[in-house]
């Protein structure tokens, strides 16, 4: 899916350290996380801070990730992509616990 | 008896736990280990509470729930006491029945935002040294995996019958072949045989002559 000519397969090493950095950031993120979750449960009255998070989502896909892909495509339809988006924050919003790694690293092996 | 009490807070959440040590292991009476009552306070929404069975019943729903809701699983969760079902992607309807059976259900709806505080709380308490775990948490791997569905003795059928069907009509049609080449070299073999016997004779009636 991303926009390479080089299919590099990440090590597991590489995958857990990836999920420990995401963790982490979550954690000090939680309030901005919770801030657009919030914005999505009351869309009518607090829409921007869903708006700008799935602007900039979608810019950061069409930037890096090769858009003639089907799968890319159907990330970037706004008709489809809202419910994606709001696993992807929410996930994030559960793993800021203690053992938000091994919820993180499930859910990932999981998909 | 001075009972001890932890506030566990997130954002729009908080979880009170309310008990005692437990004297008889020389614990710290800092600590709980009793837990006697638990309240549940979610801003805007009535507050929840009861003993100890409550409690336990209530952290497994909330987890089973989030993890299904992450694992794309069928997420609606049921039991005795509280039913937790998704409204749409951004909102959930709780259902709390009450042990009480003049106490009529309660009925709510929260989003992902408060589902999310409610789930950080729980996690707070279980990951804290000062009260007693009281629900121990196991993360479900590899069950939605598919490519062990890839391993079913159906697919394998599929995956094996088609080479093995296709190296067995090359077999039956290759051994076809074999037996009309070698018919067509006996054939050659007693023609050449003809020719010879007829050259003998020929040079037998030669040398009579």
């Amino acid at each position: 899916m991303r926009n390479s000519f080089t299919n590099n397969n990440i090590k597991l090493e590489e995958f857990d350290a990836l999920i420990k950095l995401t963790t982490e950031m979550a954690k000090s993120l939680y309030p901005y996380i919770r801030q657009i979750l919030y914005s999505r449960d009351d869309l009518i009255r607090n829409p921007n801070a869903w708006n700008e998070f799935k602007n900039r989502y979608i810019e950061l896909i069409s930037e890096r990730f090769n858009t003639n892909s089907m799968k890319v495509k159907r990330l970037l339809d706004p008709s489809t992509n809202d419910e994606f988006f709001i696993k992807i924050i929410f996930s994030l919003a559960l793993c800021i616990s203690e053992d938000g790694y091994l919820k993180l690293r499930t859910t990932l092996l999981n998909y | 008896m001075l009972q001890n009490k932890f506030l566990f807070n997130q954002s729009s959440v908080s979880l009170e736990i309310i008990g005692l040590p437990d004297y008889s292991n020389d614990e710290n009476k800092e600590n709980i280990s009793i837990i006697s009552q638990w309240k549940l306070m979610i801003i805007d929404k009535p507050v929840i509470e009861g003993n100890l069975d409550h409690l336990k019943k209530i952290m497994t729903a909330f987890y089973n729930y989030s993890s299904a809701l992450l694992n794309d699983e069928i997420s609606l969760y049921e039991s005795d006491l509280i039913d937790i079902k998704p409204e749409n992607s951004y909102s959930h309807i709780l259902l709390l029945k009450s042990s009480k059976p003049e106490v009529k259900p309660l009925k709510f709806r929260i989003g992902n935002s408060i589902l999310a505080d409610i789930v950080n709380c729980f996690d707070q308490l279980s990951s804290s040294n000062r009260v007693k775990i009281i629900y121990s948490k196991n993360f479900k791997s590899l069950k939605n995996k598919k490519y062990l569905y890839s391993f079913d003795t159906k697919n394998i059928s599929n995956f094996l019958l088609p080479p093995l069907f296709s190296l067995c009509s090359i077999f039956i049609v290759s051994s076809a072949f074999i037996y009309v080449y070698e018919r067509n070299n006996n054939k050659d073999i007693s023609s050449l045989l003809n020719i010879k016997n007829e050259l003998v004779s020929i040079k037998s009636i030669i040398k009579l002559l």
